[in-house]
């Protein structure tokens, strides 16, 4: 059995229109905050921790989150997630997401920055009931190494299993490896440093609101600075894909789709989530 | 053995109606910004397309349907084919997969009567999978007695042929430059070939930021001869 760096285990449920919290429980060098509502909508926002401030050779980090039913909730961090170098063994992270029918979930972690040397492989497991909705996004950025170049750690693999009603629904593999790729050619990141994505699921996904973000996109950046691309997923929802050579750039436009998204799924304009 | 070439040449040939004729995957996306304009640009498109692409996708996906024919295990080979459906996000990539894969299973099923074929036709008519070119390939390959070094190989040709095709077509190449180009690129295609038998499951469905993007953007480009 997985000997659990930091282990954290949270479940919501709606009581009376406010989303609370039935069980929360962690330990090891994982920590959630205090719940903090941003509005009176009743949906909570809990913010993830790393006390230790990033993840070593060989961590291993689970989360467990279920929002059940009529509950609505964001998940953030606190910080980036930074990934030191990693000599003996890559450090990774499970999150395994239960949605029950008619709740809201939105996970919305900080950059992950991968130091030199460093290998990381994240996986995220998401069961949805019928009725449910979940967002999700990331952004990947070119990492951290002393002599300031890009692209210095080892390996990032980013996975994502959605299910729907125990169907596979979406199922998202990215890999970056600058030290066995050409990760600047073209087909990879051509030329860009940074990539972000957003990952939607919810009945309520229209043609209407994929043109709406496309617009949304355009009118946010300089199409020089950016490539981005939005698209429907097999199942109701969409996903998109964004290219730029800045955290700033891509956390303006995932913003602005979330904020689209939030206004015609919940009728909610998100809180900023600033944190420092 | 003579026949069994001479059957896997036809399935091979770019002109074999299954549709894949009408599907870019992408490269229309690269022709339209200017990033593809000629033989040496787009090999490196179809280098990052196939060592990619096709070896962490279609490859893997062959290895699992082969194992899976040789257990009996017609579950494992919906799964297979579900998966490969639902890791392809851009909508007309899938839903272009998905057409090619009706086309080829339709034609390779009056072709043959290989029975792991039929049993194959039945789950997609059942809604139980969805139809995707490596599978039916595959499954036709495991009936024509190919091993699976054979069947990926074969698949990569059949697909990499069309491929070309289409973009001696789109930016335009000439009808030499491109089979220059197939001859270029057939070491690359062995060589994954090689690699995507060892790869683990993991890293099925790998995606290459970049191509996936440009498939994703391909529902926006202005001037289209292709569907994806």
């Amino acid at each position: 059995m997985t000997e659990w760096t930091g282990e954290l285990s949270l479940s919501l449920e709606d009581r009376g229109g406010k989303t609370v919290a039935r069980n929360v429980y962690f330990q090891g060098a994982f920590k959630v905050m205090r719940p903090i509502y941003h509005d009176d909508s009743g949906k909570v926002c809990y913010y993830l921790l790393n006390p230790g401030g990033g993840y070593l050779d060989g961590d291993r980090y689970r989360m467990d989150v279920t929002a059940e039913p009529g509950s609505r909730v964001t998940l953030t961090t606190q910080g980036a997630t930074k990934v030191y170098k990693t000599p003996k063994d890559h450090a990774y992270q499970e999150t395994m997401m239960t949605l029950k029918s008619g709740s809201y979930l939105e996970y919305l972690p900080d950059p992950l920055i991968a130091y030199k040397d460093a290998s990381y492989r994240q996986k995220n497991i998401v069961h949805l009931e019928h009725g449910a909705t979940f967002l999700y996004t990331d952004i990947l950025t070119p990492g951290w190494s002393p002599d300031g170049g890009h692209f210095a750690y080892s390996s990032v693999r980013l996975t994502n299993e959605i299910y729907l009603d125990g169907e596979p629904a979406v199922f998202d593999n990215v890999r970056l490896s600058p030290s066995e790729q050409q990760v600047g050619g073209l087909g990879f990141m051509e030329g860009y440093t940074h990539l972000g994505s957003m990952i939607a699921v919810g009945e309520q996904t229209t043609d209407g609101l994929i043109d709406d973000l496309y617009e949304l996109l355009a009118e946010t950046v300089e199409a020089e600075d950016v490539k981005y691309g939005v698209s429907r997923l097999a199942v109701p929802g969409f996903s998109i894909r964004i290219l730029a050579r800045s955290t700033g750039k891509i956390e303006k436009m995932l913003n602005v789709c979330h904020k689209k998204v939030s206004q015609e799924w919940l009728g909610l304009t998100p809180a900023s989530l600033r944190k420092y | 053995m003579t026949d069994r070439m001479l059957a896997l040449l036809q399935l091979c040939d770019s002109n074999l109606p299954t549709g894949a004729f009408s599907h870019s995957f992408g490269l229309e996306t690269y022709i339209q910004s200017g990033a593809v304009s000629d033989c040496v640009s787009f090999e490196e498109w179809l280098s990052c397309y196939v060592s990619e692409q096709l070896a962490y996708t279609d490859g893997i996906a062959c290895r699992m349907i082969y194992d899976a024919l040789e257990d009996g295990e017609m579950e494992a080979i919906c799964t297979v084919g579900n998966q490969l459906h639902v890791q392809n996000l851009p909508r007309e990539t899938r839903q272009g997969t998905r057409m090619i894969g009706e086309g080829m299973l339709r034609l390779f099923g009056r072709l043959y009567d290989f029975p792991f074929l039929a049993e194959y036709g039945l789950l997609v008519k059942e809604k139980r999978t969805v139809p995707h070119p490596a599978v039916v390939f595959a499954i036709t390959a495991h009936g024509l007695g190919c091993s699976r070094d054979e069947a990926i190989l074969y698949h990569f040709y059949a697909t990499v042929s069309g491929l070309i095709q289409n973009a001696v077509r789109a930016i335009p190449l000439g009808q030499t430059a491109g089979q220059l180009t197939l001859n270029r690129v057939r070491p690359l295609l062995q060589q994954t070939a090689e690699k995507a038998l060892a790869l683990p499951d993991e890293d099925f469905g790998l995606v290459a930021p970049g191509l996936e993007l440009s498939q994703m953007q391909h529902e926006r480009v202005n001037v289209r001869i292709f569907m994806s």
